[in-house]
């Protein structure tokens, strides 16, 4: 009864059908909102399909890196040439011409091919690895020795390459890395059953080499672990520590305004600076070796740093006041407070920003450039001081490489490389998955 | 029922050194005077456990509480009412110096808890939010077991030294919140899965498991049902046996209901105090009266 | 504190309190009108009048069930509390009194339909005369009780407390008088015992005014004043006052 019923008082405007001015518009509406719609479906589909393109990309070259050529040959472990004085003397056994108990294989195979040209090409099928594997074989197994067996020997990466495929076969001789013969008597392996691809443990168990069917993506691996190892260890206590004390404790007064400015400001410093920060500071002043994990984990670490702080700090905020009124509430002091309550209702979102932070460190490459993990090194590390290289610098370096074998292998490695990031992403959806408190 | 005696006002005033509370230019009307405003109202009490005097609040520049006066008795409830902005739950975190997290808050003025003046420096937070309990308006028990919820104060002040002292603690804090029988069972479950108005009683069970001498609450039902609400009001009047209790509410029913006496804020000044019935019925000011009758601007 | 005249926030609250106090004033309005009317009766001996006042006394009835309704309304939808509790606590006594006070005038129609319509002789004047000043003292009362309620004027509430021993007085007065009548000539006994319960009836009208009056300065100041010596009763009424 006491609503202003005075339509004389409010505008004229209130008097029209308020239905039909609506629906006047309504139609407009609509289409903009459709048309909205359809910007988005098309910004996203974009996305996808550039995704995709990478991925097939990628997928299609570094698929064929994981299977590997192997040529079957009867071997004869000719004690004359393995051990002539039948000491069975490890040196000796180490140190025989395997080689030629390859070459004896393969003239057993094309006993027509003469000349010492001829021979060299058709030695040339295997790779020099053979000679390895052989020996390895017999200082497992010495009582291999006399014996005659038919064994799968790795390819060379030319052999491997034509058997893949990827030459071309309608080229001239002369602009092919594999000659005619060798492709006549490839195509007769293949024809007897002696050529086969077989799943590639060597791209997995070996270090670098310049050889393509012998270079393994080991030795970045282990670099890229203690690297990470280093950073996480490092950065992750001090930024945790750093998020607190600035969230908790610490006054806000100009100087933590300044201090938050900064880590804001260093979380977006190009790469490559710290690179060369590390340089400066860690090599050449305080003397580390170059090239070793822990400079490089070090470097990583203050990239890290900004990314972890600035997570554990929101991480930190989005844990309810009321939880902390209510511990100080209770009497507990301030560090009881974060320690009980506020640190483990934050830990998984710090948790998922360190590896998230992580995952960056782990794809980075520029830094690393900067302190020397760029070396070609064969040897898979062992420690944090031994020269390293890391997945994406390894990726970097095969890139540069000419021969056809490391192409499929620079995708495969990438592939690795994607694979450990999808991994840690998913590590860090499942912890906040996990985790994550409905208060 | 307090029957204070001006005698005994005069000497505590003496003793406190403030303001004078004085006897209006009508004849039985109590006011006390400070400076430009005045408290309606007996603001003593004869037993008091806490004694306020001249408190103000300033958040930076601007004031939040002026010059305010007033007693909390022994095992009674007081209510604090008024309408937003207040002062009332201002006040009600300066007992005990809740404030002191807010950035930027200055309190000035004497609060004592019997004969310690709760903000010298000789008085550690620590001691003193154990001694004065606090429920919040929203219930927010940790996100652990109902057992660690209860088992929290005793753990971090060390009250108890076996792990059967501990149980028989726990579970006598949920008896006495009211609270043991629907949860005896489950113990381990989370707290935050319990319904709203059995949070807010695991709350209170928390806060009675460290045997403060005052509980303050601040809006303790306003998130609640009138069930779950009347369980509560319940509670603080057997509470009100063992405990002095001060309740800050915006439902004057509630205060009606729960308390021995009233305190109406307004703007940062302690408007009238006096005996909750004589303040719903007959208030002595008339921004007290315009409040509770819903005149209120 | 006196009686706040500002408006509620919420206006349903100041309506339904506005019509409260109107239906009680009303109901005081036909109270008033029936005591004159069953005295106005009684002096021209009108037996029909008479029986029209007995007849209208059920309106006042179902006036106060109304306001007990309201009442009730009021107090359960708008938990009224400070002055609007008194208000309507104080009203619904009043009405009470009020309906208390129709019954009187109920009986006194009652009484003038004994004496005129028996067989026996009309009694004299002088048996009637303490009626008169009685009744204009009681109706003054009633009157003046209603102004104050309807003012809020707690110090002409405060008047009729007063007149009330002024009512009381001419009641002993009047029975004294009668009882020598009665002793003088006993065939006057019957005229005179009905004349008492017209006299008993107007000095509880006094009464029940006083009482009205009484819930008033409670309503108005929030001071109970009842059962209290008259000296004393202006200082408890005015002790509450503060400057606003």
């Amino acid at each position: 009864m006491n609503k202003p019923t005075s339509a004389a008082s409010a505008p004229a405007i209130l008097n029209r059908d308020i239905k039909t001015i609506v629906n006047a518009g309504l139609k407009r509406r609509h289409a903009a909102e459709t048309r909205f719609r359809w910007y988005g479906l098309i910004a996203v589909s974009l996305g996808l399909l550039f995704v995709v393109l990478m991925f097939g990309n990628i997928i299609s070259k570094g698929y064929p890196a994981f299977w590997q050529t192997y040529i079957q040959l009867p071997i004869k472990f000719d004690p004359a040439v393995i051990d002539p004085q039948g000491s069975r003397d490890p040196k000796t056994l180490e140190s025989a011409d395997y080689a030629a108990l390859v070459r004896a294989g393969m003239r057993q195979m094309f006993p027509k091919v003469e000349g010492r040209l001829e021979l060299r090409a058709l030695y040339g099928l295997v790779s020099s690895n053979a000679a390895l594997e052989l020996q390895s074989r017999v200082l497992q197994n010495p009582a291999l020795i006399g014996a005659e067996q038919e064994i799968w020997l790795l390819a060379s990466a030319d052999v491997d390459t034509l058997v893949k495929g990827n030459i071309d076969r309608s080229l001239d001789e002369t602009e092919r890395p594999i000659k005619d013969n060798q492709v006549g008597w490839v195509d007769k392996l293949k024809a007897a059953g002696k050529i086969e691809k077989q799943f590639n443990t060597i791209l997995f168990s070996s270090g670098d080499s310049r050889e393509p069917e012998m270079a393994g993506i080991r030795g970045a691996l282990m670099g890229s672990f203690y690297t990470l190892l280093v950073t996480f260890l490092l950065s992750f206590p001090i930024g945790v520590a750093t998020a607190v004390y600035l969230e908790e404790f610490a006054p806000k007064n100009r100087w933590t305004d300044i201090i938050e400015v900064n880590i804001n400001n260093l979380a977006a410093v190009p790469s490559i600076v710290f690179g060369l920060l590390g340089l400066a500071v860690f090599i050449n002043f305080f003397g580390l070796p170059r090239s070793a994990p822990l400079v490089g984990g070090l470097v990583l670490s203050l990239m890290t740093l900004p990314v972890i702080i600035i997570a554990g700090r929101a991480a930190l905020t989005s844990v309810p006041p009321s939880i902390r009124e209510a511990a100080l509430g209770m009497g507990a002091s301030k560090l009881q407070m974060v320690g009980h309550h506020v640190l483990p209702l934050a830990m998984p979102g710090m948790l998922t920003g360190s590896i998230i932070g992580m995952a960056r460190a782990l794809g980075e490459s520029a830094p690393l450039l900067m302190i020397g993990m760029v070396a070609f090194i064969v040897d898979v590390p062992k420690g944090l001081m031994d020269p390293a290289t890391v997945l994406p610098v390894q990726v970097y370096l095969w890139s540069d490489l000419p021969e056809r074998a490391f192409v499929e292998r620079t995708s495969a490695a990438i592939m690795v490389l994607l694979a450990f990031m999808i991994l840690m992403n998913g590590l860090a959806i499942l912890l906040r998955k996990r985790f994550e408190r409905r208060w | 029922m307090s029957t204070t005696t001006l005698e005994t006002q005069t000497a505590l005033n003496g003793a406190l050194n403030i303001g004078a509370e004085t006897r209006s230019s009508q004849p039985g009307i109590l006011v006390t005077d400070y400076n430009n405003r005045q408290t309606v109202g007996k603001i003593t009490v004869d037993h008091p456990k806490m004694i306020c005097r001249e408190v103000n609040v300033y958040y930076g520049a601007k004031q939040a509480l002026k010059n305010v006066g007033l007693d909390i008795g022994i095992n009674e409830v007081v209510a604090f009412i008024g309408p937003s902005g207040c002062g009332k739950s201002t006040f009600l975190r300066c007992l005990n110096r809740m404030n002191d997290t807010i950035t930027g808050c200055r309190v000035t003025g004497q609060i004592k808890l019997d004969s310690d003046d709760i903000y010298d420096k000789s008085i550690d937070v620590v001691q003193l939010r154990a001694r004065i309990g606090m429920v919040f308006q929203k219930p927010n028990p940790f996100p652990k077991s109902i057992y660690e919820n209860v088992a929290y104060g005793p753990r971090i002040h060390g009250m108890v030294n076996t792990k059967a002292e501990l149980d028989d603690l726990v579970r006598a804090s949920l008896e006495r919140a009211g609270l043991l029988k629907e949860v005896a069972t489950r113990m381990e479950e989370p707290g935050t899965s319990l319904s709203g108005g059995q949070q807010q009683r695991l709350c209170i069970a928390r806060a009675i498991a460290v045997n403060p001498e005052v509980i303050l609450m601040d809006e303790p039902c306003s998130a609640l049902d009138p069930i779950a609400t009347a369980k509560i009001e319940e509670l603080i009047d057997e509470l009100r046996e063992s405990y002095t209790i001060v309740i800050v509410t915006h439902s004057m029913q509630q205060a009606a209901r729960v308390s021995q006496r009233t305190a109406y804020f307004h703007l940062g000044d302690l408007i009238e105090v006096g005996e909750t019935d004589q303040v719903f019925t007959n208030p002595k000011h008339k921004l007290t009266e315009d409040y509770i009758t819903g005149r209120f601007g | 504190m006196a009686m706040s005249q500002d408006a509620h926030t919420v206006k349903q609250f100041d309506v339904q309190l506005a019509n409260l106090r109107s239906l009680v004033l009303e109901m005081g309005g036909l109270v008033e009108k029936q005591i004159e009317n069953a005295i106005q009766a009684l002096n021209d001996e009108n037996l029909t009048a008479a029986r029209e006042v007995i007849a209208r006394d059920h309106v006042i009835n179902g006036l106060q069930v109304k306001s007990d309704e309201d009442s009730v309304n009021l107090i359960a939808l708008r938990q009224p509390l400070g002055s609007d509790l008194r208000m309507v606590m104080s009203l619904s006594n009043i009405t009470t009194d009020l309906e208390r006070i129709g019954d009187g005038a109920k009986k006194i129609a009652r009484m003038t339909i004994q004496i005129y319509e028996g067989v026996g002789s009309p009694p004299s004047a002088r048996l009637l005369r303490d009626i008169m000043p009685m009744s204009k003292l009681a109706i003054e009362m009633l009157h003046n009780s209603l102004d104050a309620l309807a003012r809020l004027n707690t110090e002409k509430a405060l008047q009729v407390t007063k007149r009330d021993g002024d009512l009381d007085e001419e009641f002993q007065a009047a029975l004294r008088r009668l009882m020598t009548y009665m002793m003088e000539d006993s065939r006057t006994i019957g005229h005179a015992i009905n004349v008492i319960f017209a006299v008993k009836a107007l000095e509880r009208i006094g009464d029940h005014c006083k009482n009205i009056a009484e819930h008033i300065v409670y309503m108005v100041e929030g001071k109970n004043i009842r059962h209290r010596n008259i000296d004393t009763r202006r200082d408890v009424a005015a002790q509450d006052t503060l400057e606003k």
